[in-house]
């Protein structure tokens, strides 16, 4: 397969691959820094054979480059044999999301299966973070099990929650009883969008108690693929005071960070800043 | 405020005039206005619940007269924060105000304020898998916030593990915080019975740490006369409750074990004065009424039976309504019981002696053996057809033990019981739709016992 | 990563305990007097998450309980008590209070369960309780096994247990004189916990001499249980080694040896030495303290943060925690916290986790 997108005429310098529980993302950076290339496919249980032929390709496409330094992040990246080295996210997405941003601040990424904070500092490197991957009341499927459950199909959830004339607040702490809860609600006559609101009420709630944890320093920036949902964005930055940012392409500022790291050779040495709290 | 130092006099003429007069009249006023009104209320066809106690006002009064005094008390008496099961007889023969920040997390808790108080020690990274009132109670100091207006900082922090080993940890963040003296007054759990060696060290403790770093802390000297009848009032208090408690024994019985969470306050906050003492009588009396007049608190008592471990206090009222729309009268409870079941250990003519043994042994204090035993003793004496064990998710102390003291009342007694699971204070914990269930499901089961 | 080093087993240790004629005792964690027990001709071994099916234990304690209790009372009801003479639950926390309790209640008609309630404190009275306290732990266990120690045996006693704690501080003493993994210096250190006295000391001999087998940078481990042992593996391949330690499987029951001028009667001379201790989460020791030793520890080794790795539900450790990072912070040292469920292998979140936190000191 051909790589999703070639921007820029810059050679590639480096690439990082970025191996998530459900889709695997690669983004090859040219020496100024700038996204050169970029693909996104489903994720498959072999990883090792899907990350060294979407490699392959990308490599192929940029005119035939070989011995590109390439660095592994995501749940699957000690798997990634073609690497030569694994960093985790909360690095690449640190660095991915400074560089394409232009600052550091409170970086929150939700995604399917975790959700995290992340402090960068005003170098890009990451001075403090927060990790849910314990539960998912937490994370993007407390909204999507909420949508099967209540038969909206995921793009609509934004919308039509904030569309919601009232709110019903929901208090269950744990996804599978909200799914009893909502149940009870709609028994009870309240309305879909008004349960949708309080839904993503209790996500954004979980996440800023993250974010209290590791200490907001705006700017309030998100990623993950919840950022695409216009509902979160809004409550978020409107429960947390502070407008929220996105950057270019929420989704893979984890591979694009590692291919910087790659480029770059971060975390390994050179970055540490002065005086920080963790 | 300063050991020996005097009080100024702008604090002393704020405390005359804000609490001794004007704040006690306002709440005596209050509480005669309450009286009357609860003594006016008749119950009404389909109530389960019948009017509530006047007691309740003079309560009211007494709690509300404790925080209020709270707000006037820096600078002009000595302050000590303590924990539930502190041996706080010494500490009030020493004139100082005691602060419960169990009974003060409580309140908020009551409030349906737990939650968002935790929240405030959360975020500074207090696990939430800690005690609630912990939480709570550290939630309120770091946020300098708190329904009774203010809570006077503490001259003295006195810490007794008779309760749990959580408070030694909860009450070192509060010694980092305040940076005030932290006394413990470690009680060896009884797995047994309680050995001299145990007395003794819990006697020395009182004697050799607590008393003199509270005379320091106070610039007074203890009086032994003043202890003694510090003692007596405490002695006295404790029988009385037990005496209220006991009252539930009569079909029907004339007071619940909400009521009793409620009522509990005095003898827990207010220990050793005068006025919960006749609070008490005046109590006990009321109930004595009821049961002339055969008036018992649930309209409809068809089961009895016996709540362990600490309340739900942010469901007090939805609980009680509830139980008693199913006929089900909580007539006894191992919580209230702490208070009173001592009484007889507490000896005014032996004021250290007693006083160290007597705080060795608060239920939370004895095996879980001991505390079945205890539960199966209140099945025969209360005539019980039912246990609820709250299974608290933050009280390891007081749950601990409850599935084989559930397994054992079900097996060897035959009595019905529901292990509910829930926390003392953070509402978060609640699941509204399985409680229900479960305790709709217990009370089918006790009637099909019959 | 194999260890190249021979730890004698812990089967191995009981079998020899037996042929010594000693009663073997399961010792639940972790502040008790080894010393009383081998003068009562007892050997403990200790019983820490073994990684055993849970069921039977966590059908007794609900699940906010920590896991070394459900684990450990698994461990005792499938097999575990009828190998052992008796079992012995020092009180340490609401869990093992718990624990102590029920076993000794409700779990019937099984060897005797003693109990051991240590002062938290570090008064006077304090450790004159800590004396008449061991007396009674002593009574109790002369009932179980019929022998009640003369002067020789607590001699003996007392000198092995010395020794063997001598040489444990001096493996930590020469930590980077020795030719060892971090994994291999914790499975040696943890070999104390069921080894007879005499041979640990033994084993602490025939370990290799060379440069430490450790690589970049510097950690401080703090906590109550290091396992699963490939912990130490993943934090080798993160770039990171174990500097210094405060663990309650480490340090913080490293005593300092006996005074010179220590007290001829065997039950104040144990009760000095376990009065003695570095502070520690358990003994419920102010937080300045704690802060104070984590900083001595941190400036010594020269290590760059601490990793506070925890069993899940533990107060001890959970209470102290915001005011250590504070404390530390103020220091310019970062803490990281995890909490694992001990008994079980290692998440890969948990190990994500570990590896975001070298990356950022790196």
């Amino acid at each position: 397969m051909t790589p999703t997108a070639v921007l820029g005429t810059g050679a590639l310098v480096a690439v990082g691959v970025d191996a998530g529980s459900t889709t695997c993302k690669l983004v090859g950076v040219d020496a100024s820094g700038a996204v050169a290339m970029w693909t996104l496919e489903p994720m498959t249980p072999r990883i090792e054979e899907q990350t060294d032929r979407m490699l392959t390709e990308v490599l192929a496409a940029a005119g035939g480059a070989s011995g590109l330094p390439v660095v592994a992040t995501g749940y699957g990246r000690k798997l990634v044999r073609a690497a030569d080295r694994a960093v985790t996210e909360i690095t690449c997405h640190a660095r991915g999301v400074f560089a394409d941003t232009g600052t550091g601040g409170t970086l929150v990424d939700i995604g399917g299966q975790d959700s995290k904070v992340i402090r960068i500092g005003p170098q890009g490197a990451p001075v403090d973070f927060a990790m849910n991957d314990k539960c998912a009341a937490g994370t993007g499927r407390f909204l999507e099990r909420a949508a099967a459950s209540l038969g909206v199909p995921l793009d609509d959830l934004g919308p039509t929650a904030l569309g919601a004339g009232r709110e019903e607040p929901i208090s269950s702490t744990c996804t599978v009883f909200a799914e009893s809860e909502i149940i009870s609600l709609i028994a009870h006559g309240a309305e879909l969008d008004a349960i949708l609101l309080g839904l993503h009420r209790a996500l954004v709630s979980r996440v800023l108690a993250m974010v209290r944890t590791v200490g907001l320093v705006p700017p309030l920036l998100l990623s993950g693929g919840v950022a695409r949902n216009v509902a979160m964005v809004e409550l978020l930055g409107r429960d947390a005071g502070t407008p929220v940012r996105l950057p270019s392409w929420p989704q893979l500022m984890g591979a694009y960070g590692a291919a910087l790291v790659a480029a770059r050779g971060f975390a390994a040495g050179c970055d540490r800043e002065p005086g920080r709290v963790l | 405020m300063s050991p020996g130092a005097a009080p100024t006099p702008l604090a002393q003429a704020r405390y005359h005039l804000g609490y001794q007069v004007a704040g006690r009249a306002t709440l005596r006023v209050q509480r005669l206005r309450d009286e009357r009104r609860l003594a006016a209320r008749r119950p009404r066809p389909g109530d389960a619940l019948l009017p509530t106690l006047a007691s309740m006002a003079r309560m009211k009064e007494l709690m509300t007269g404790h925080y209020l005094r709270g707000r006037y008390v820096p600078g002009v008496r000595p302050v000590a924060w303590v924990t539930s099961g502190a041996p706080v007889e010494v500490l009030t023969a020493l004139g100082f105000f005691l602060v419960y920040p169990e009974n003060h997390a409580a309140l908020c808790g009551a409030r349906k304020q737990g939650a968002a108080y935790c929240v405030q020690a959360e975020d500074r990274g207090y696990s939430r898998d800690l005690c609630s009132y912990a939480r709570t109670d550290i939630g309120a100091v770091l946020s300098g916030r708190t329904p009774v207006g203010s809570l006077p900082p503490p001259d003295l922090l006195v810490c007794c593990t008779n309760i749990c080993q959580t408070v030694k940890w909860w009450y070192e963040v509060l010694a980092d915080h305040f940076g005030c003296p932290l006394v413990t007054v470690d009680t060896p759990f009884l797995y047994g019975q309680a050995q001299p060696h145990q007395v003794d060290y819990v006697r020395r403790q009182i004697e050799e740490d607590l008393t003199p770093t509270a005379e320091r802390a106070s610039g007074r000297h203890l009086h032994p006369r003043r202890l003694r009848e510090v003692v007596v009032q405490a002695h006295e208090a404790s029988q009385l409750w037990l005496d209220i408690l006991d009252r539930s024994q009569h079909r029907p019985a004339p007071m619940t074990a909400f009521d009793g969470f409620l009522l509990i306050g005095p003898i827990v906050n207010l220990r050793g004065h005068p006025e919960t003492t006749r609070f008490y009588r005046h109590l006990l009396a009321e109930l004595d009424a009821r049961i002339a007049a055969g008036t018992g608190a649930v309209a409809d008592e068809r089961y009895r039976v016996l709540w362990d471990n600490l309340p739900v206090w942010y469901r007090l009222s939805g609980l009680s309504r509830q139980l008693a729309g199913l006929g089900v009268n909580v007539v006894a409870s191992t919580y209230t019981y702490a208070w009173g079941e001592l009484a007889s250990m507490i000896d005014p003519d032996d004021p250290w002696g007693s006083v160290a043994r007597t705080y060795l042994h608060p239920i939370l204090n004895r095996s879980t053996g001991h505390k079945l035993d205890a539960m199966r003793g209140m099945v025969e004496r209360f005539g019980l057809d039912g246990a609820i064990l709250h299974s608290d998710r933050s009280c390891k102390p007081y749950s601990l033990g409850q599935i084989d003291q559930r397994d054992r009342l079900v097996g060897d007694l035959g009595v019905p019981t529901l292990l509910l699971e829930a926390d003392h204070n953070d509402q978060r914990v609640w699941a509204e739709a399985q409680n229900t269930g479960r305790i709709e499901a217990f009370v089918e089961m006790m009637a099909a016992g019959r | 990563m194999a260890a190249t080093l021979a730890v004698p087993s812990r089967s191995g240790a009981i079998e020899r305990a037996r042929e010594r004629g000693l009663a073997v005792v399961a010792a639940l964690p972790y502040h008790y007097p080894r010393a009383l027990l081998r003068a009562h001709r007892c050997h403990t071994v200790e019983v820490w998450a073994p990684a055993v099916a849970v069921d039977s234990g966590a059908r007794h304690f609900q699940a906010y309980t920590c896991g070394l209790i459900t684990r450990g009372t698994a461990f005792l009801l499938d097999g575990g008590l009828d190998s052992v003479d008796a079992v012995l639950v020092p009180h340490g926390c609401d869990a093992l209070q718990g624990m102590g309790s029920v076993l000794t209640d409700f779990v019937a008609d099984r060897p005797p369960v003693l109990t051991f309630y240590p002062p938290r404190g570090r008064r006077d009275v304090d450790r004159a309780y800590l004396v008449a306290e061991l007396r009674a732990l002593a009574d109790r266990l002369a009932d179980v096994t019929g022998h009640r120690p003369d002067a020789d045996d607590w001699q003996e006693a007392l000198a092995l247990e010395e020794a063997a704690d001598a040489a444990l501080a001096d493996l930590y003493a020469h930590r980077t004189e020795l030719a060892l993994t971090d994994r291999e210096f914790y499975t040696l250190v943890r070999a104390r916990e069921y080894l007879l006295a005499e041979d640990m000391v033994e084993a602490t001999t025939v370990v290799p001499r060379g440069p430490a087998r450790q690589r970049g940078v510097g950690l401080v481990l703090s906590g109550i249980l290091a396992e699963p042992l490939e912990l130490f593996d993943r934090i080798d391949e993160a770039g990171a080694h174990v500097a210094a330690d405060d663990l309650s499987t480490g340090t913080r029951r490293l005593l300092p040896p006996a005074a010179t001028a220590a007290p001829a009667d065997p039950y104040e001379r144990l009760a000095d030495r376990l009065m003695s201790g570095p502070p520690d989460p358990t003994r419920t020791d102010p937080v300045t303290a704690r802060a104070a030793h984590l900083i001595g520890l941190l400036q010594r080794s020269g290590a760059a943060g601490v990793l506070a790795y925890d069993p899940t539900f533990c107060e001890p450790e959970l209470f102290y925690l915001p005011l250590l990072r504070e404390h530390l912070a103020a220091a310019g040292y970062p803490l990281l916290h995890v909490e694992v469920e001990p008994g079980t292998p290692l998440p890969t979140q948990t190990v994500t986790r570990i590896e975001a936190f070298v990356e950022t000191l790196s």
